[in-house]
């Protein structure tokens, strides 16, 4: 079609009737190109457009206000050659009143609120931790890094305790145990256990280290095993087992005397619970063992925050792992049912945990949550409330040796790119 | 109006393949446009001034005629999927129902095998005292304590298979319910069997021992499972089965399930209370009969509220069925859920119905009545 400017009569009415406007074909039928294009509003107040009008005209003024503006463009475009570039820029197609705009605007221009200037929209500046997915907030790892060192405080007392309560050999032989039956004991397998253990924690504090969010994935070991040794506290003190193997030297009991048990606690966190610095020898902790606990717990946490490709030292971990526990039966060191009921617990607190975490949806109390009423949801809430998505696997220096090897600026966003 | 105005739309749109019809119905009051399609609108406005009075309902053949002008200019047609109904996304399937129930059954015959092995193990009390614990400490033998137990045990028991009956897809909950305890009394037999917990006190009478005599133990098995495993049966005889507490599982589970699958008014509220101090007061007093050590119950309690929330927090969010990232899904039965509840699209709603097939038109009482929805439904 020609510009509209050189439209006749008929072709308007051909246009009008190609719109779907057919009763306007008659009011309109002397009505040109240049005279249709000066349509207004107040024409359609007056015969003999008003009696066939059934909305006042607004429709075709909208057709004409179209053509208008294409005609327009192309008396533009005609005369800017270079910038025929231009007219086809203008993309952005509005829609008013959320009604799909007219498809005959091909170059894109908005027939309704068309604005000359831009538009100015204020993005309101977000606080710093609201910005990030992912907020630091060390005072959260901080209180996990209390919550489990109390809770450490508080097994290591209760193990004094249980120690006076303990049977002796003589009075309460061991249990049988299935294990114990088929396998005998031997001598050194329990250093192995806690040398796997002592390397799968070097490990995996060295890999916290190097990790990105290293708040976020601390505050979660530190609140998962300040749990788990709240339970083996309750475990222990409720039930006293007798112990495991006629091998046991347990110190001698100190009835009431507290100082000495003091000490004993002293002593016992001095040496993190081991055999291999001495300070294992009170007797009385063996639901669940804590062994166990460790060398499980570090094994997931190491696997679940370490890359994919990195396979091979997973599976060295694994083994680390699963050598460890198995020398601790081995030792006969603990009941069969110690170490079973240590593996479940850490597997379904720690899987427990990340599913929560990892789902905007669990966060929430709903009939359909069921994980909220787990006792310690209240705390979780508190502790991953504003982490918003999975904690992806991002490797970065610790701050001391950022500092000190590089004075490049970061961009955030490029790193997260580059891990 | 507006719609008529939107269906005008050409083909231009054609790179874009489709386009969404947003139809608006307004309440205008303008005179009415012409019908289309006539060649002479003239004619039709022969009644001009009568236009403002035309009644209202021609706004809808307007409507319609509209519709068929832009069906009869717009050729290509669109789809617009209808979401299925939700009848079709809780399908019964007994035949699942039914393979959990042989699970339950199995695992339940296993248990009492397990529970005669153990009964050989057992150190006598002489050699081997009840072990200290903490509540026994504190608490002395009552004797009556645990028939009291046992009682609550079978009245929750029997109040959750009523309330099972008169569910709507009893199907699907019982199928939930067979698998769990099944589960419940797996992991059961693998703590029992692996260490053998002497008896928790002096006043329990164990039957003695038969070493090789196979008859008898087979005996004692069919004597445990017709009974129960109940002490006021007799059946309740043999020892060694402490850790950890059957009797505490099936109080905590049928709790569970009780409140789980039914409605959360004020009077259904009531009776979750009475069921949890039907369910409290029975693990209570297996303490106070001292019949099993306190870590029998809380390991029992523990096992089983974990493995009830797990479940069916898997099952009521969908989002974690296919995410990669679901630790859930690393539990050793995931492929048994899988397979029991992929059909199950949606949380199971707690509607009521009669156990026997009267056509549910008979009987609409669903648990929360929306009074708006019920009579708008009716008319």
């Amino acid at each position: 079609m020609n510009e509209v400017k050189l439209w006749t009569a008929s072709d308007v009415s051909v246009w009008l009737t190609n719109e779907g406007l057919q009763e306007y074909t008659d009011a309109l039928r002397n009505v040109d190109g240049p005279a249709l294009l000066r349509l207004s509003e107040e024409d359609f107040n007056a015969s003999p457009l008003s009696l066939v009008t059934g909305d006042g005209g607004r429709l075709l003024l909208e057709r004409i206000e179209t053509l208008r503006l294409t005609s327009h463009m192309k008396a533009h475009q005609n005369n800017n050659h270079e910038n025929n570039h231009h007219a086809n820029g203008h993309a952005g197609i509005v829609l008013a009143n959320g009604s799909v705009s007219n498809g005959k605007i091909h170059n894109g221009i908005p027939k309704n609120g068309l604005h000359s200037e831009p538009v100015r929209i204020l993005i309101p500046q977000l606080p710093e931790q609201e910005r990030t997915p992912y907020p630091t907030e060390w005072s959260k790892t901080g209180v996990a890094f209390l919550y489990a060192l109390f809770c450490f405080l508080t097994t290591t007392v209760v193990i004094s305790v249980v120690h006076e309560r303990v049977p002796p050999k003589e009075e309460s032989p061991p249990l049988p145990d299935k294990f114990f039956d088929l396998f005998d004991r031997v001598e050194w397998a329990f250093s192995i256990c806690e040398i796997n253990g002592v390397l799968l924690v070097g490990l995996w504090f060295t890999q916290w280290l190097l990790l990105k969010h290293r708040s976020i994935i601390g505050r979660r070991f530190f609140f998962i095993v300040g749990t788990l040794y709240l339970y083996r506290c309750m475990t222990m003190y409720f039930t006293t087992l007798p112990v495991p193997g006629m091998h046991f030297k347990c110190s001698p009991k100190i009835f009431g005397d507290w100082e000495a048990q003091s000490r004993r606690v002293m002593k016992m966190m001095a040496g993190g619970g081991l055999s291999i610095t001495g300070s294992h020898s009170l007797c009385g902790d063996y639901l669940y063992s804590g062994h166990t606990v460790m060398l499980t717990l570090t094994y997931l946490f190491i696997k679940e925050y370490s890359p994919r490709r990195f396979w091979w030292y997973c599976w060295i971990c694994w083994c680390l792992s699963a050598v460890g526990i198995f020398c601790i039966l081995l030792a006969h060191d603990h009941y069969t049912i110690d170490v079973v009921v240590a593996y479940f617990i850490t597997t379904r607190l720690f899987w427990w945990y990340h599913t929560m975490a990892n789902q905007q949806a669990l966060k929430e109390i709903s009939t359909g949550n069921l994980f909220s009423r787990v006792w310690w949801f209240v705390p979780f809430q508190y502790f991953e409330s504003n982490v918003r998505g999975i904690v992806p696997r991002n490797y970065q220096l610790p701050f001391l040796l950022r500092t000190m090897t590089c004075t490049r600026v970061k961009y955030s966003k490029l790193d997260s790119r580059e891990s | 109006m507006a719609a008529s105005h939107l269906l005008d739309e050409r083909e231009d749109d054609g790179p874009n393949g489709g386009y969404h019809v947003m139809v608006t119905i307004e309440d205008r009051r303008h005179p009415q446009t012409t019908p289309t399609g006539r060649p002479h609108p003239s004619s039709v406005m022969s009644s001009g001034d009568q236009v403002d009075d035309k009644p209202d309902d021609s706004k809808p053949t307007r409507f319609s005629r509209g519709f068929r002008k832009a069906l009869r200019k717009n050729q290509d047609y669109i789809r617009i999927p209808v979401p299925r109904s939700s009848r079709s996304r809780l399908p019964s399937e007994w035949w699942k129902t039914g393979i959990a129930f042989i699970w339950a059954a199995f695992n339940l015959v296993l248990t009492t095998v397990m529970i005669t092995v153990v009964h050989e193990r057992v150190p006598d009390k002489s050699v081997s005292p009840p072990l200290p614990d903490k509540f026994f400490d504190y608490v002395p033998r009552v004797e009556w304590a645990f028939s009291v137990t046992e009682v609550n045990g079978m009245i929750l028991v029997a109040l959750w298979f009523i309330q099972w009956l008169f569910l709507k897809h009893r199907a699907i909950v019982g199928r939930r319910f067979f698998f769990l305890q099944g589960m419940l009394y797996m992991y059961r037999m693998v703590t029992m069997y692996v260490t053998t917990l002497p008896v928790p006190s002096m006043h329990m009478h164990c039957a003695p021992k038969l070493y090789s005599d196979s008859h008898g133990k087979i005996k004692r098995v069919l004597q445990l499972v017709s009974g129960g495993g109940l002490s006021i049966t007799g059946s309740h005889l043999m020892c060694g089965d402490f850790l950890y507490s059957g009797h505490t599982v099936m109080l905590t589970l049928t709790f569970l399930f009780i409140q789980e699958y039914s409605p959360r008014s004020l009077l259904w509220r009531c009776y979750h209370v009475i069921c949890w101090f039907l369910s409290a007061v029975g693990v209570l007093f297996i303490l106070m009969a001292h019949e099993h050590y306190s870590l029998d119950v809380v390991v029992a309690y523990f096992i089983t509220s974990r493995l009830f929330y797990w479940y069916h927090t898997m099952a009521n969010q969908q989002a974690l069925r296919g995410s990669p990232h679901n630790h859930l899904n690393r539990i050793w039965w995931s492929r048994v859920f899988n397979f029991l509840e992929k059909n199950v699209k949606t949380t199971v709603p707690c509607t009521f119905s009669w156990p026997l097939s009267l056509p549910s038109v008979c009987f609409k009482n669903p648990c929360k009545s929306y009074s708006i929805v019920q009579s708008a439904r009716d008319e």
